[in-house]
């Protein structure tokens, strides 16, 4: 019985071969994310994040004379920005002293050099080369000088993988800056996101800055995401679809910033209970 | 057991391929997939059981290397169908004619075709994108763009063997 069993997956083989790695994958698939896998996944993470530090001296040349020139303009446009947010800031201080609002703590950043971009369809990641060692987890935001980069998925000890924006994974609680309208913003493929969940009536136009809103409980409110770069009403519904160029250009990410942010557990537990 | 170590070599190097160098030649974040032609190419020269198995551990290191996304599994499960439907393809005797000529890249768009169509009914699962589109929009250009590049493997077989 055994000998003719034997001979009938020896017969098979391929066909048995296929059939196991199907299955396995499958059940990869539906178990998610147990210690085990976690811990196997950091192994991976810091094992080849080595060795692309290692390629990542190969720099873009290509891109360096743009780069400069990007960096030239930015820095006239950021120096007249600079003295206008510090009178705003001034400003601020005055108005939230007369309100007693609770002010909020300033950010910690560790600086990240890109060493891999992982471009695998719909589920596009970076490989930083910080990690656990750094005070870097899963999920803190990724950022850069122009805005929201996405945010911690994976960490080994000295490198961390990141899903960008460009990711069908990665959703964030986003609003208007000029009208305080509240959306999510996610990517559903192609060069821009979509900012959803917005009803026709508010108040939205071409231009307007979104950036990361007070609900996440992930990201710290305030980051640019991006600006509205179309604005289209969704027949037979009551929301709009809305279009945001990110502000982040992710084909040329090279330095980005982890912010060190933990979500507040109070907040998080509260959220959780609630959701039960 | 040579032939295996030289396979898991030539693979580590290739996904540090893929995960580095080959952001520069995307386009709209649409990129070549290197490892999907080395794994065909490997179905056509060894047959089902090479193809399937590299397939399959290749996907697998893609997998842990994208973070937790709740994929794992997903790039292993397509990159194996390509591996196997590659081997149907295996023939000891003309295994350079195939790689060689115009048949590699049949046959490399084919699994492709397979391999993006698996990838994106299963990731798109739940999610408000539909996996036509999708297929559409990045499955179709990527397939023709790893099939593309999939010529330059293809020259170099045919001035190696065939002339």
């Amino acid at each position: 019985m055994l000998k003719r069993l034997y001979d009938i997956v020896l017969l098979f083989k391929e066909y048995v071969l296929l059939g196991l790695f199907l299955v396995v994958s499958i059940t990869l698939l539906a178990l998610n994310d147990t210690r085990q896998i976690r811990t196997i996944r950091s192994f991976t993470v810091v094992s080849v994040g080595v060795l692309q530090d290692i390629l990542s001296f190969i720099p873009n040349y290509f891109d360096l004379r743009h780069e400069n020139r990007v960096l030239r303009e930015l820095n006239l446009v950021l120096s007249e920005e600079v003295s206008r947010l510090r009178e705003g800031k001034l400003e601020n201080l005055r108005l939230r002293r007369l309100l007693d609002l609770k002010e909020r703590p300033p950010n910690q950043y560790v600086s990240a050099n890109v060493v891999g971009k992982n471009l695998q369809l719909l589920r596009n990641t970076i490989t930083i080369d910080v990690g656990e060692n750094d005070g870097v987890r899963a999920p803190m935001p990724v950022v850069n000088d122009e805005g929201l980069v996405g945010k911690i998925t994976a960490t080994g000890r000295g490198y961390a993988v990141a899903q960008i924006l460009l990711n069908k994974e990665l959703r964030v609680s986003a609003k208007i800056q000029r009208s305080r309208v509240d959306g999510i913003v996610r990517w559903e493929g192609g060069r821009s996101l979509t900012l959803q969940n917005v009803a026709k009536m508010l108040d939205v136009l071409v231009g307007d800055v979104v950036i990361t809103s007070d609900y996440s409980s992930l990201f710290p409110a305030g980051i640019k995401i991006g600006l509205v770069s179309a604005i289209r009403p969704i027949p037979g519904s009551l929301f709009q679809a809305i279009e945001v160029t990110p502000s982040v250009d992710f084909s040329r990410l090279e330095e980005v910033f982890v912010i060190i942010h933990t979500p507040d557990s109070t907040r998080s537990a509260l959220e959780q209970h609630f959701r039960e | 057991m040579q032939r295996w170590v030289t396979i898991v070599v030539a693979s580590l190097l290739l996904v540090l391929l893929q995960t580095t160098l080959v952001r520069f030649l995307s386009i709209e974040s649409i990129g070549p997939d290197i490892l999907l032609i080395w794994i065909v190419a490997l179905g056509i020269r060894d047959g089902h059981i090479t193809g399937t198995t590299a397939g399959f551990f290749i996907g697998l290191v893609l997998d842990l290397l994208s973070g937790s996304d709740g994929m794992l599994g997903l790039a292993a499960l397509s990159k194996t169908l390509a591996g196997f439907i590659a081997g149907y393809f295996y023939n000891e005797n003309k295994t350079y004619q195939t790689l060689g000529s115009y048949q590699f890249l049949l046959i490399l768009a084919a699994g492709a075709l397979v391999h993006n169509l698996a990838y994106f009914v299963i990731l798109l699962q739940g999610s408000g994108i539909r996996w036509w589109n999708a297929l559409l929009m990045y499955g179709v250009p990527s397939m023709l763009y790893t099939t593309a590049v999939g010529v330059l493997p293809m020259f170099v077989i045919a001035r190696k063997h065939l002339v």
